[in-house]
Order: C-alpha cells, then structure tokens, then sequence
C-alpha cells in the first residue's frame, strides 16, 4: 500500500524539493552542536582519576568485623571528585565451597559514600569467619575439607574463613565515575582479645566488681554495712506471733511458678525465715503449692529451717502438700482454705498473675496479716492496696542478704547498689547529653557524645 | 484501812500524806487556805520497816510529829494513831500513804509472744508500780528448763500471766503456767506466803489455769489484756496488782497492816502513785508530759502521750549504786564530753568508785559537781533511750495500706515518743532536784531529753508526786492545786528547732513579747541563749526556723505560742535536734564552755 509516505523523491514537485533539502540543511546545522555536546559529554565520562593505593587492613581492637580501608586520593580531588563510593565483596577463602556464598554476597554492594578528601575508611560487618553445618555440604564440598577438621555429627557447626575484597569509586558532582580501584587480595579481618569501644563497659565492670569486693571485705572486717529497714522482712516475726497468739496457722504462698522462676527461688529464702519464726514460736505453717517441684524444695526448705531452729521434731511435711497445676483451681482451693480455716498471717511471696487481688483481698476480710512479696510490676498495685507489708521487686530479691545478714551477701548487695548509681547516673547524663544535643546541633562535643551513646553504647 | 468516800474528802480542810521509801519517811500537809489548797508544811524521818524496829508506822509516826511540830498541830493521839478528823488545832480530815520501802513492789510477768502479750503484761506491771525481775515468754529463747531455773532464782512478790486473745491460742499460756506451776517461785516474804498469782490472758484457758494454780498459790483471774491484739486492756490487771499488793504483800510488811488501817486510801506503790498524777495532769491538761525520777539505783521514766501512760524503769542506771554501770554502758568518753574543763581520768575513776561504796556523799568541789551531772545526762540519755523502745504501739496488729504507702510501710512496734509533740518535762531525783543552780537542771533535762519545738521545764520541788498521785484519787481538785502551786517549780520554757546546719549559719529568728521581756533576734547554729522570764509571767513568743529547721509546723514554717516564765527563764536552743557533739575533746571543750557559759551554770563557784 501506498500512502504517499514512502514515495520516492521524484514523485515530489521542485518547490517542495526545494523545501525539504532547506530543512535538511536546518536540521544537519542543529544536529551539529548536539554532536559536539555528545562527544564532549564522552569525554567527560571517562570522569575523574581513580583512588591510588588501596590497602585494607584490621581494625585494631575489635570484634573482628571491622577492616580498615586507607587509600590516596585521586588526582581530581579537588577540583572533578564529589565523592567516594565504598564498596564491598564477599570471597571465599580456603576450603570453603564457592557455591555456598551467594551471588549477592559475591557482588559488590555499596558500603557508604565519604566526600572527597577522605582517606581512611573503617568498613563494618565484615566478619572474617563464619559457619557451614556439615549436613548443608555434598560430598563433594565435604572433601574440600580436611577430613579432621570435620565435625562427627551432621547438625555440627564447621567455621570457615571468610575474605573481602574492597573497590573505590570516585564520583564527579556530574554524575562521572572514575576508573574502580580495587584491593589486591581477598582481607579476612581478624578477632581481637578486647573491643575497644567497648571500654566503657570494662570500667563499669571494674568499678561494679570492686565495689561488690571491696563491700565483701568491708563487711568481713566487721565494719557496719547499713541496709534500709525493710518493713515486710522486719513485719515477718510480728506476723507469726500474731498467728500463735491467735491460736491460728501461718499460710505461705508460693506464687504459681515452678522452680525454675527466680521469683519462686526468692520465695524460698522468705520461707525459710517464716519456718524458721513459726519453729522457734511453735506456730504452724501451711504451704498449698501449685506446682510439685515447689512442694519438695518448700519441704526441703522448712525442714531445715525447723532442724535449725533446734525444732525438727515439730516439722510436719503433711502442712506443705501440692494443690493442682490449674492457676485458678489452686486460687479457689486457696480461697476455701482461707475462709475456713483463718490463718492470721498470709505470705505471699513468688510470682503471681491474675490471681494476687482475690488472695490478697480474701485475706484482708479474714482479718490476717499479710505480706506479699513479687516482681510482677503488675500485680504490685494490688498487693500494696491489700497487704499490710509488700516486698517490691529488687526488695523481694534482696531478701536473702537482708534475712542472713552475711558478710558476702551484703557485700554483694552494697556492691549492686553502686552498680545501679552508676547505671543511673549514666541515664542521666545521656538523656541530658542527647536532649542538649538536638537542640545546640551545631555543637560539635554535645553531637559528638550523642552519636557515641546512639552508635557504640545503645548498639 | 478506813473507808473514805469522795464525797466526804472533798470537804477536807486538812490532808495528811506520807511516803514510805527505802530510807526515808517524807511527810507533806496540805491545807485548805484563802488561796485554795497549798501545801504548808513538811517533815521527815528515818524508815522503820527493818529490824531493829520493824513497824513502818515508827518512821510514819515520827516524820507526822515533825509535821505537826512545824504545823502547829497535833497528828498523833496518845495511843500513837492519827487523830482523823480535824479540829481548830489537832488531827486532819484526809491521811493517804504510798509506799516503795523494802524494794517496792517486785513482779515476774508471763505472756506467749515476748513483743505482743508479754509486752503487755510488763506494761500493765511498770504502769502499776511494780519492778519487772524478768519476762517468760514462749519465744525468749530459753530452754524450758532454763525457764524454770530462772522462776526459782528470783523471788517475786506476785506474778502476771499473760498470752493469747480471747479465743485465741491457749495451749502456749497453758504450757506457761505448767512451767510456773511446779517451779515453785519462792516469794520475798517467807514460806508462810501464798504467793498470788493474776491471770490476765485468753479466758477460754482460765479453766484450766485454777487447777494448775490449785494449790500453793492465790489465784486472781481478771479480763484478758490483750482481748484482741489490736487492743490492750491493762485496767483489770493494774487494779488486781494494787489489790493483791495491798492484801498479801503490803500485809506481810512489818507494820504494814497498822497502816492501812490509817489510811484513807489504798497505799500505792510510789511508781504508781507519781504515774498517776502524771496522768491526771496531762489529761485535765489535754498535753503530752514526759516525768523522770533518776536516783542511786534505778531510773524511772514517765510518760504520757496522746492520753497513752508508760513507765519503764532502768533498773542498772543511776547516780550511786549503779553509777559504775552507767559509766560502763555510756562510755567514759561519752560522759567527758559534758566535760568543759581537763579532768584526770583515772581520778574520775576513783571517784566513781567512791560514790559507789558511799553512796549518800554529794560533790565537794565543782569538778565533782560537773562530773555528777555528767554522768547524769549520760544516764537520762540512756533510760530516755530505753524508754522510747518500749513505749510503742501495739505489735501484731493488722495495718490498713493503699497505694500512697507503696514506699512508707512503716512496722508496728514503733515509739509514740515524739519530743516535738511533748509538752511538760518534769523532773525529780536528788541531782535533778538539788542541784545548786536550777540553771544546772534545766540544761541537764535539756542535754539528756533533748526536747523540740517548744517544751516547759519544771522540776518536783520536793519528791511531791507520789502524795499526790494518791491523793488524785480520793481529791482530784486538791492535787491538782497542790501540784500546779507547789510541787512544780517552772523553770522555764525550751525553744529547740529540729534539724541540723553549719556552726555559726542561721538557725532561727525570733520575737519575743512580754510584759517585761520584749526582744527579737537571730540565733545561729550551735547557740544557746537564756533570756530572763520570770515565774508566772508569759510572754509571745514567734519563731522563724531556717528552711532545714522545723519548730513543730514543718520545715522552715513560722511557729507563734505563749509560753511559761520560770525561775531559769526562756531557753532559746539553736544546737539543732538531734544534739550532736564534736567527736574530738579539744573541738569539745570550747563549744561546751560557751554553752555553760551562755546559761550561766556554775557562775562564781570553783
């Protein structure tokens, strides 16, 4: 078909030849100084001169996953170079399997963008060891190893060494990029016995672990170590004469976890003096627990506490017996026992849920003392409202140095209490520091500090 | 003893009254004058209850002559009693009598728990008059047989058993008695003694207790003193000791018999009478008052708080027999501290030896004078001490919590001692009493009790609280005029902020306003000031305390009262509450010369 488009020139009149070679002579002097750009524009992306000298080395100090990178600067620095791009890639390094890196580990990917005139560069997150399990390799790639350094089991780990190769990219403000400079061989960066940024945490330890020594030999020389008056622990032999002047038991509550809830160990501490009050007071104590291993450590517990107070023929295991495993099945045998039976003092010291404000508040109606000790921050509310005496959180914890009055156990708890001013005053000098911080920006010490905190102390 | 009824003494125009102590028999006469009840005259003579008289109304009788030689007035009738009731000129309408001769009242208590119904038993024991040997407790952590041991060794004059609330555990105060019951306590008075025995504890074991106490005791069962733990109940068992101290103990004393039947109203022990007009006083008052008695033995200390009387007495504190314990317990260095001159220590050595084997001698010199009262602060310190830890609130009560005491749990148990609330502090005892300056004793009270916010000083004239503590209780209105008139001589009033500063910063600002006194200043801290207020003049006076003093109305808030005039004056103490002294001698001397000075102690002696 035809349409006249693509009819020859001959088929056009002379005035319209005419015309048609004047705007083709128009174009070509357009098309011109397009070409000029162009060629210009070729010569310009050669771009500036690439880095010289690119050497990586490790970082002094670390965990071993850092590299330093150093390198001269291109001959256009001044004048062509924006910027720096960094860039990194993963090799494999002795007999580890190429096939396991992945193509995007083997790629380089970009680190960071450093403005011209730099010439140093710590790259991050480059460990220079890492882990195959023995099931993940063939047979094949299983002898690329020395058969020694095979693990026996398949689920084993084995570590295997791991290089990086680093290249520099030079980057005009047009966008150009200069020639790659790449480091010669693979770097694998190596594991320090100390992390220097790290630092601060040695001094708090050493600070921490001096304090809780010197503490301890403080207390041994038989100097006085002073300790708050707990009121829960000190209302404990007020709570038992209560109960033989009444004529009435003691209950001790346990909480609802097993053994293995720091909480529930604690509680045994407080048993113990319980026991050991109601022995030397011919009292009875009650302990329903709701968990099995809780019942023997508790019998474990009051039975030594009654040989101790020089009373272990009073002991009878039959008053600590196990209820149920079910949260509120053992609230309801509790409840009953309770209302029934009328202990005049009620300890609850463990960890408890939804159940601390039904015993606590059946407690208080029976006209019992009652002190409770937890560190569910949740159920505290409910024990301070319903209790006469309640053991919060560190307290509860603090039981056993404050109940034993030995020299190694207040000395550790001192220790722990220089521990938390520190801790303390740390929050309050970083809080200040950032807030100060966001609002003087331009101040270099206050954004310093601020970007330490963010990046080395909260990582 | 003869039956006086209220009625009948309050028509009294002449009142008689004894006290029989250890060594002396005092006698005082109270009459009523144109200005009310005063008492005129007094008298005193040696105690007779020992061989070779052995008849306590020998001491009454002669000490009733002295009285009635300087009255003008005839007491005793040929036959040798008291001519009762008054004329013109013989005889008086009222004779009252207390008594402490021989020991005074000596109890053992009992009670299950040591802090809860123990406690009590001592409590009601002390309040009564009584000296408490010791406490058996189930948790005092003695063997059984111990306890026992300890029941045979002393010899009590009565007993209170105690333990359990009413309904409560009686298997433990059952325990107690069978321990008491065949131990077999040998009383005081000989083995044709029955000794009496008060059951004060559960009443559901009170069957139990007659037959236990079947034989070879006088049992009295009264209510329970602990009904509940939340509330004590010490009534029942004070008046069951005042009545078995009067039918068994005060009947085996030589004489004793005689002279109940003189008396108009029960004898009391003196403890008990001197807490009873503290009692009366503070309550026709509405105030806290805080009483002490320091003598050569024993320390006792009274006091009523918030309606609440308790007394305990230091059984090893006092200024001759136990001086040597004192020293011990308070340290020398403590005692040197009062100290405002260098003194020998080897020779204040001696001489505290010396006033323990000659324990009548008073100081010669004014090194001795200073060294006594030292001592002295020292002893009141220490029974004010021991005062405090036993007057607490009740123990095993349940408390009553809500979230806004997530970090103040405070314990039962806790002392209702609060020298910022007191109000009176009196004093008697020999070194109190006679001293030769009342400046010395009102800087003693002061240095030993450390009262805050505003306290009047006053010091019983001549050891009249006991005869009127009996006679509160048959004459309310002539014991409490005699005891506002003549047995308390003010001496002033103390203004001491609670709190502590740097020597020499401001501790208060006040004015004072007066109809002879008119004067306002700045006291700092670390300075004592005694200005001139006269006995029975007033004055206003407003009190600004620097912001970490408080003066009663909280830190650093202005505080205004009136308070009493006295023969020391108004005692502006800005050393800060509590009183703490520098710890070396050389920082101390000074700072205690400038004090003595300040309140013009010793001026011209030495």
């Amino acid at each position: 078909m035809n349409n006249g488009l693509d009819a020859p020139y001959p088929t056009l009149t002379r005035l319209t030849q005419l015309s048609f070679r004047l705007s083709r002579a128009i174009m070509c002097l357009a098309v011109l100084p397009a070409i000029a750009c162009l060629a210009a524009s070729v010569a310009m992306a050669q771009g500036p001169a690439p880095v010289t000298n690119l050497q990586s080395a490790d970082h002094p100090w670390d965990g071993g996953d850092n590299a330093d990178l150093t390198w001269e600067v291109s001959a256009d620095d001044a004048t062509l170079v924006e910027s720096y791009f960094i860039y990194k890639a993963m090799m494999q390094k002795g007999p580890i399997p190429a096939d396991l890196l992945t193509e995007s580990e083997r790629k380089y990917a970009l680190v960071d963008v450093v403005p011209a005139g730099t010439t140093e560069y710590t790259v991050g997150s480059v460990p220079g060891s890492g882990y195959v399990r023995l099931k993940d390799l063939s047979d094949e790639q299983r002898a690329l190893f020395d058969p020694n350094d095979l693990p026996d089991k398949p689920h084993k780990k084995i570590t295997v060494e791991l290089g990086y190769l680093f290249k520099i990219v030079a980057v005009g403000s047009d966008g150009s990029q200069s020639v790659e400079t790449i480091t010669a061989a693979p770097y694998s960066p190596t594991r320090q016995w100390f992390d220097a940024k790290r630092m601060y945490l040695l001094i708090i330890t050493i600070i921490f672990g001096g304090s809780v020594v010197f503490f301890i030999q403080h207390a041994r020389a038989g100097k006085d170590l002073k300790i708050r008056k707990i009121g829960g622990l000190a209302a404990v032999d007020e709570a038992v004469g209560r109960a033989t002047e009444m004529g009435r038991s003691c209950m001790f509550i346990p909480g609802i976890l097993d053994m293995n809830d720091i909480q529930t160990i604690a509680g045994m501490t407080v048993l113990s003096r319980v026991a050991k009050t109601a022995a030397e007071y011919d009292a009875k104590v009650e302990v329903p627990t709701c968990r099995s291993l809780v019942m023997t450590s508790a019998r474990e517990t009051v039975q030594a506490a009654y040989l101790s107070a020089g009373r272990p023929d009073a002991y009878n295991a039959d008053f600590i017996y196990y209820v149920t495993d079910e949260q509120f099945g053992y609230v309801a045998y509790l409840q009953g026992n309770m209302v029934r039976e009328k202990p005049a003092a009620c300890f609850y010291m463990g960890a408890f849920y939804a159940e601390s404000l039904i015993l606590a508040e059946t407690g208080n109606s029976i006209g019992a003392i009652q002190i409770a000790g937890t560190a569910m921050p949740a159920q505290l509310p409910f024990f301070v409202a319903a209790c006469d005496y309640t053991l919060i959180g560190e307290e509860f914890f603090a039981a056993s140095a404050y109940l034993s009055g030995e020299p190694e156990q207040l000395g550790s708890l001192k220790g722990q209490d220089v521990g938390k001013i520190i801790v303390g005053i740390g929050i309050i000098v970083g809080v200040t520091i950032a807030t100060l911080a966001a609002w003087f920006v331009d101040t270099g010490f206050l954004t310093t500090w601020s970007e330490y905190i963010k990046g080395v102390i909260l990582t | 003893m003869t039956t006086t009824t209220k009625s009948d003494a309050q028509q009294a125009r002449v009142i008689l009254a004894t006290d029989c102590g250890s060594t002396t028999t005092k006698a005082i006469l109270i009459q009523l004058t144109d200005e009310g009840y005063r008492q005129t005259h007094r008298g005193e003579a040696p105690t007779t209850v020992e061989e070779p008289f052995a008849d306590v109304t020998m001491g009454v009788v002669n000490a009733v002559v002295e009285v009635g030689e300087l009255a003008g007035r005839k007491f005793i009738d040929d036959s040798g009693k008291i001519i009762q009731p008054a004329t013109e000129t013989e005889g008086c309408d009222v004779y009252i009598s207390t008594s402490s001769a021989g020991g005074g009242l000596q109890m053992m208590v009992a009670g299950v728990v040591a802090e809860m119904t123990a406690a009590s038993a001592k409590r009601a024991a002390l309040g009564a008059g009584a000296i408490v040997m010791d406490v058996i407790a189930s948790n005092d952590k003695r063997k059984p047989h111990e306890q026992i041991q300890r029941i045979r060794e002393l010899r009590p004059d009565m007993m209170l058993v105690s333990g359990g609330t009413d309904g409560g555990d009686a298997k433990h105060v059952v325990s107690i008695a069978e321990l008491i019951a065949p131990a077999k306590p040998q009383p005081r008075f000989g083995s044709g003694y029955t000794l009496p025995i008060i059951y004060a504890g559960n009443k559901d074991a009170a069957p139990r207790m007659n037959k236990i106490f079947e034989q070879g005791f006088e049992l009295l069962i009264v209510d329970n003193l602990r009904p509940v733990l939340e509330r004590e109940n010490l009534g029942p068992a004070r008046d069951a000791i005042h009545d078995l101290f009067l039918e068994h103990v005060m009947a085996h004393a030589p004489g004793y018999d005689k002279l109940m039947g003189w008396t108009d109203a029960p004898i009391m022990p003196t403890p008990g009478a001197v807490g009873n007009i503290l009692q009366t006083i503070a309550e026709s008052q509405n105030i806290n008052a805080v009483g002490v008695d320091i003598g050569g033995a024993t320390t006792d200390v009274f006091s009523v708080f918030d309606k609440t009387f308790n007394r305990t007495v230091s059984a090893n504190l006092g200024m001759s027999y136990s001086i040597s314990n004192v020293c011990a317990e308070a340290t020398m260095p403590n005692i040197l501290r009062w100290v405002h001159f260098d003194m020998d220590e080897r020779e204040l050595r001696n001489r505290v030896k010396n006033k323990m084997i000659r324990p009548t001698t008073i100081p010669q010199s004014l090194e001795a004078l200073v060294f006594e009262q030292a001592v002295a602060r020292e002893a009141l310190r220490l029974a004010y001490i021991q005062h405090k830890e036993f007057a607490t609130t009740l123990k095993g009560v349940q408390q009553q919590r809500s979230v806004g005491d997530t970090f103040s749990q405070e314990t039962g148990g806790q002392t209702i001692v609060d020298n910022m609330k007191l109000n009176l502090l009196v004093a008697s005892g020999g070194v109190l009493s006679h001293a030769p300056s009342m400046n010395q004793t009102a800087l003693l009270l002061i240095d030993a009790f450390q009262p805050e916010g505003f306290t009047t000083l006053a010091k019983d004239s001549i050891f009249m609280m006991p005869h009127l503590g009996v006679l509160a209780q048959v004459h309310p209105k002539a014991a409490m005029e005699v005891f506002e008139r003549d047995c308390l001589i003010y001496l002033g009033t103390c203004v001491a902020p609670k709190g502590s500063g740097k020597p020499g910063k401001p501790c208060f600002d006040y004015t004072i306003k007066g109809s002879t006194l008119n004067e306002s200043g700045q006291i700092a801290f670390g300075e004592i000031k005694l200005l001139p207020l006269a006995e029975g003049e007033t004055a206003s006076v407003t009190v600004e305390p620097g912001r970490t003093f408080d003066c009663g109305n909280g830190p650093g808030k202005r505080v205004e009262k009136t308070v009493k005039g006295g023969t020391v004056g108004l005692v502006l103490d800005g050393r800060g509450r509590p009183l703490e002294l520098p710890e070396s001698r050389e920082a101390c001397k000074p700072l205690i010369s400038k004090w003595v000075e300040a309140m013009k102690l010793y001026p011209g002696m030495g």
